[in-house]
């Protein structure tokens, strides 16, 4: 290239990396006018085009340049990019292998090939290249870079079962073909274990485990270590792996708790199946044995490790399992010590918490341990060992011991102390957290327990009211935001809830594990109708993270590659892919749909680019990511957890619930829609995502198919809803047939559009558009009465508002609002295409057109009159009798907490409803003017 | 009494009892990635046996010729698992680590000048301040806690290869260096 010109290209680098798109193209038309063909130029232009979202323009750049077969580093370089941005993965092998053919002494171009073949999960090609480069450059790295290609491609879920040994076969005969040791290179060593521990090759791995390298590597390589733990286990040796690990915790002072495993794994492992006298024996002297090193250590540690003690209960428990206990009084007895040792920890009661299932005579007495413990809060090292006794007792609770008024002496009894013991940390700075915080946690979780067995609203109220002000104490206190949000939604007061989310600041990866607490069901609470995007704002700054997820991850898995750092390559590929597939991803997505279609037109451009979407949603094999652990739980064994009675609805959404939506959805929308999967295969930019491997069965069948287990994720109205999706789409599915323009048609009119647009003619599409519609040779089918089933639902549901209306909370009521609402949304949809006069008369579809009328005005009066409840409920909770109600109900006046403090959250709890209501009220009756006709 | 194991990517999925906390960052997946395909025996988790995550350790190897050592990046425990001693057991793997996989001459890490606590944890572990680095959370002008809250020391601890201990001054407080001069 001359200098001229690449001082010239320089400048569009700058506005390109600066994001300057708009002037990264002039730059480009000014340079393409001298020089026409340069691929360099050309390609920078397709980059600028994509990133200005230009995709028709780019595409027809791109494939210019793409048959030119580019060669130099810079043409390549901006290629991959322009072809990242249009997900045309498949494309950027075919560019790099031809250029790497052309080239074959180029190392870089083999290592690229490779890369976009890895980016392409393209794992059998990947493995070729790398054999090729292997032979050519004689560099070990390319054999390995072989060796786990092949193992991706064995754990690849496409791959068929029978193929997984032969693949992990031909790593191994890849590997050992090596001319230097793998474990000269501990990430090397890990890769060779791995295909070995898959072989089942255990003597193999154990001769390489032995060498002083090896043996070496697992000393301080964690990863390996690891593998050859779970190697020993397989091969059956947990005795001598038990020996092993006794001598590093007593000679290396190790305290790694998988140690005290393996100690106690070697203890047991005589005892498989039906152990004869001999083994019990056996055991027992082993059992002897490692008591006595256990409380050698715990005696040595005193304080310092809670290693010792903690593996004495462990052993202890176990033998207990395997019927060769010989103290019946041990266990009572480790616990209590344990009790007194640790229980100044936070951590005591999660420790205990694996032993706590004692009945009788230990229980009684191990209840005695924990009621005869000080209840002194004089101290911090105090508070925490009363905290640790409550939430030890209150565990192991019976239903019997469960009465309202026994729990509300339990919250009086937290609440006490809580107040009592506040003082202890007045000179906390602002930062920290405060001593007492589990005692208004325990207390919030009780009033939980008495709502839920009362259902009387008064004690989420004291429950909101109380954790407000603990919070208000320990301002970090994340586990109390995360129990408001989910008691604010109970109460139907979102904006409040939304308030303590933004409060957590939740980022990055957290968006995919966290915003289920905002986001679940959160259409019921959305004011999308009315103008206010407040929740598809949420939902679509949550769903960034899978973008950045889908853009760098896979950069992360080259750099492995180069850094050779092969244990963790798989694990960044499970990493991407649960992200990318994450069960909390399309619950975001479905619910953002929702609430779309209730604030933007219903067109077909709406409709043509969700249906898109949805479809290759419905392939995916969803993760799930939620993280519900993180809510904090202290309710006792015998009741449902805080997380379960907490649940809006009482129903938790997954995998089925996703199915049900989805299904509905792309029902509706294929039918509305002129695309279909001819037409969709034509206009596809990019890749297809990788289908599932479940395609036994059709789309059509798929969507019919509705599961018993899908369907008990649903609400009794979500479930209304589904059927009656149901039956509006059989009733209309023939004339949707009948009438949609056959794929040429619609594959012309798209190049017209692409060819006004770009001046250029879509490619692979050359088909004469016909003039005006086409009229199908067959007769219109029948006109059937539309199924009764339409109205019924309508009918139904206004039965169930007037039900729930009256309710203390007004969370069932906007359920059943929103989801009439959306069930006017879907026939709006269905009849889409029958509102166009002249396919009407062309079809001689006038029949039908005139059933729609009386669904139309049923469903628009119910929704009316559903409007005006809600206005209603509304103007009812502006009062200032409303907020009276809530302080008298919640009845927490104490002189810490007074009226003022109660009051104001009361009124944001009615502010908050006043505000959903009067919104979605509002929302509705927009949508029946705009609808109506 | 926990577990010691490799931190993994999809450990970040789990993080959140650790990372809600005020004082633990959550970073993009790049930063979390970038560790784990450079360094990733210097990246560890302790976990409870019931498995949940009690705290990590992120680190790295760098530095030419005499300054090649290991650095702490990240060291953050649950704040219910607090005063178990944790940070000391994720730390001296690190040290191992940096020691026989890298021979790397010492171990380094940052922290604020104000933070006694942190500290006198950190010298009772064989570490003594190495030098100061001004500014180095931040120039926002001298915050509540003056100079000490923006200011960093360099604490180093010497492994095996550091034989004439130069990892090691007297008077390492005295030695002011600018953030630049740090990498």
């Amino acid at each position: 290239m001359s200098t001229a010109l690449d001082r010239q290209i320089r400048p569009i680098y700058d506005a390109l990396d600066t994001g300057s798109n708009k002037s990264a193209i002039v730059a480009c038309n000014k340079l393409l006018k001298k020089h026409p063909k340069n691929a360099l130029v050309q390609s920078l232009k397709a980059l600028a085009l994509v990133r200005s979202q230009k995709v028709e323009e780019a595409l027809a750049l791109c494939d210019e340049v793409l048959e030119s077969k580019p060669t130099d580093d810079s043409t390549l370089n901006a290629m991959m990019h322009v072809l990242r941005g249009l997900g045309r993965h498949k494309d950027m092998i075919i560019m790099y292998e031809a250029a790497y053919k052309k080239q074959p002494a180029n190392e870089e171009l083999g290592a690229q090939t490779f890369f976009a073949n890895i980016r392409a999960n393209n794992w059998k090609s990947a493995q070729q290249v790398a054999s090729k480069m292997y032979k050519q450059f004689q560099e070990e790295r390319y054999l390995y870079w072989s060796v786990i290609s092949s193992v991706l491609q064995a754990n690849d879920r496409n791959t068929p079962a029978e193929m997984r040994t032969l693949l992990y076969k031909l790593a191994l005969r890849l590997i050992t073909s090596s001319s230097t040791p793998s474990y000269a290179h501990p990430d090397r060593f890990h890769l060779h274990l791995t295909i070995l521990r898959e072989l089942s090759e255990y003597d193999e791995a154990m001769t390489l485990l032995e060498t002083p390298a090896g043996r070496n590597i697992c000393e301080t390589n964690l990863s390996c270590n690891e593998i050859r733990r779970d190697i020993m286990r397989l091969r059956g040796a947990l005795e001598e792996e038990g020996k092993r690990a006794e001598q590093r915790i007593v000679e290396k002072n190790d305290r790694n708790w998988l140690e005290f495993l393996s100690v106690i794994d070697g203890v047991f492992s005589s005892l498989q199946d039906e152990p004869s006298n001999d083994a019990k024996e056996q055991c027992s002297s082993k059992l002897s044995n490692a008591l006595e090193l256990f409380t050698k250590i715990s005696e040595q540690d005193g304080k310092k490790d809670r290693s010792g003690l903690l593996g004495l209960l462990e052993l202890e428990s176990r033998a207990r399992k395997h019927g060769v206990s010989t103290d019946s009084t041990r266990m009572l007895h480790l616990m209590k010590q344990y009790f007194e040792a640790f229980g100044d920890k936070a951590c005591c009661f999660e420790d205990l918490k694996p032993y706590l299932s004692l009945d009788g005579e230990d229980l009684a007495a191990w209840t005695d341990v924990l009621q005869a413990s000080s209840s002194s809060l004089s101290t911090v090292n105090a508070v925490r060992r009363v905290i640790n006794s409550h939430k030890l007792s209150r565990y192991n609770l019976s239903p019997s011991q469960l009465t309202v008024e026994a729990e509300s002496s339990n919250a009086s009894l937290y609440i006490k102390q809580y107040l009592e013991g506040l003082p202890l940390g007045d000179e906390l700075p602002s930062t920290e957290l405060q001593h007492v915080d589990d005692l208004a946690i325990l207390a919030g979780n009780v009033f939980v327990n008495i709502w839920k067995m009362t259902g009387d609203v008064q004690y989420l109220y004291k429950a909101a009211v109380l954790l407000e002000f603990a919070l208000g104490k320990s301002k970090q206190a994340f586990q109390m935001r995360l129990m408001l949000i989910r008691i604010y939604r109970l109460l139907g007061a979102p904006s409040a809830a939304l308030e303590h989310y933004r409060l957590l600041n939740v980022k990055q990866v957290q968006n995919d594990t966290l915003s289920h607490f905002i986001l679940s069901r959160c259409s019921t609470f959305s004011l999308a109708s009315s103008g206010d995007l407040t929740y598809s704002t949420e939902c679509l700054e949550a769903s960034q993270i899978y973008i950045s997820n889908s853009q760098e991850t896979n950069d992360f898995v080259i750099r492995a590659f180069s850094a050779e750092k092969y244990s963790q390559i798989p694990q960044f590929i499970t990493f991407e892919d649960w992200l990318e597939n994450s069960l909390q991803r399309d619950i975001t997505k479905l619910e953002y749909l929702r609430m779309r279609i209730s604030h933007e037109a219903i067109s077909s451009e709406v409709i043509d680019l969700e249906l898109i979407e949805l479809k290759f949603i419905f392939d995916r094999l969803h993760h799930d990511n939620r993280d519900f652990e993180i809510l904090p739980n202290y309710q006792p064994k015998a009741v449902e957890d805080f997380n379960t009675q907490t649940l809006m609805f009482a129903k938790p959404e997954g995998h089925g619930w996703v199915w049900s939506f989805l299904k509905a959805y792309i029902k509706a929308f294929s039918q509305a829609s002129d695309l279909d999967d001819v037409v969709e295969e034509k206009l596809l930019v990019g890749d297809r995502p990788q289908m599932s491997p479940d395609k036994r069965i059709s789309l059509k069948e798929r969507l019919s198919e509705r599961l018993e287990e899908e369907l008990a994720e649903l609400t009794s109205d979500e479930l209304s809803l589904m059927s009656y999706g149901d039956a509006l789409a059989d009733w209309l599915e023939p004339f949707h047939d009948h009438v949609r323009p056959p794929a040429s048609v619609v594959l012309a009119e798209a190049a017209k559009q692409t060819e006004l647009k770009t001046g250029i003619p879509l490619k692979g599409v050359d088909i004469v558009p016909q003039n005006g519609h086409v009229k199908k040779e067959e007769d219109t089918p029948p006109i059937s009465e539309a199924p009764e089933a339409l109205a019924k639902f309508f009918e139904n549901m206004k039965t169930r508002f007037e039900d729930v209306k009256k309710a203390t909370f007004p969370n069932e009521a906007l359920h059943v609002a929103t989801l009439t609402q959306e069930a006017f949304l879907l026939f709006v949809i269905e009849t889409l295409r029958f509102k166009t006069p002249s396919v009407v008369k062309i079809h001689k579809l006038g029949n039908l057109v005139a059933k729609f009328k009386p669904i139309r005005s049923l469903a628009v009066g119910i929704l009316k009159d559903m409007a005006t409840s809600l206005e209603n409920m509304s103007a009812q909770d502006g009062t200032s009798e409303k907020r009276k109600e809530f302080v008298d109900l919640c009845a927490l006046e104490c002189t810490e907490i007074d009226h003022d403090f109660i009051m104001n959250i009361a009124k944001k709890v009615t502010d908050s409803r006043k505000k959903v209501e009067e919104g979605v009220a509002k929302g509705m009756l927009k949508l029946c003017s705009t609808y109506e006709q | 009494m926990s577990i010691l194991r490799p931190f993994t990517a999809s450990d970040m999925f789990n993080f959140n009892n650790i990372n809600l906390d005020i004082w633990t960052e959550t970073y993009n997946i790049g930063f979390y990635l970038h560790y784990l395909s450079g360094w990733p025996d210097l990246c560890c988790v302790q976990e409870a046996p019931s498995g949940r995550m009690m705290g990590y350790v992120l680190g790295k190897a760098e530095g030419q010729a005499q300054e090649w050592h290991g650095h702490v990046t990240v060291l953050t425990v649950a704040p219910e698992y607090r005063r178990l001693y944790l940070a000391r057991k994720m730390i001296t793997l690190l040290e191992l680590v940096s020691d026989e996989t890298y021979r790397g001459f010492f171990v380094d890490l940052y922290v604020r000048c104000n933070n006694i606590v942190a500290i006198e944890m950190y010298e009772g572990m064989g570490y003594s301040v190495f030098r100061r680095v001004r500014e180095y959370y931040g120039n926002l002008g001298v915050g509540k806690g003056g100079r000490d809250e923006e200011d960093a020391f360099d604490m180093r601890k010497p492994l095996s290869r550091d034989n004439g201990r130069r990892s090691v001054r007297a008077n390492g407080r005295d030695i002011v260096v600018s953030r630049h001069d740090v990498s």
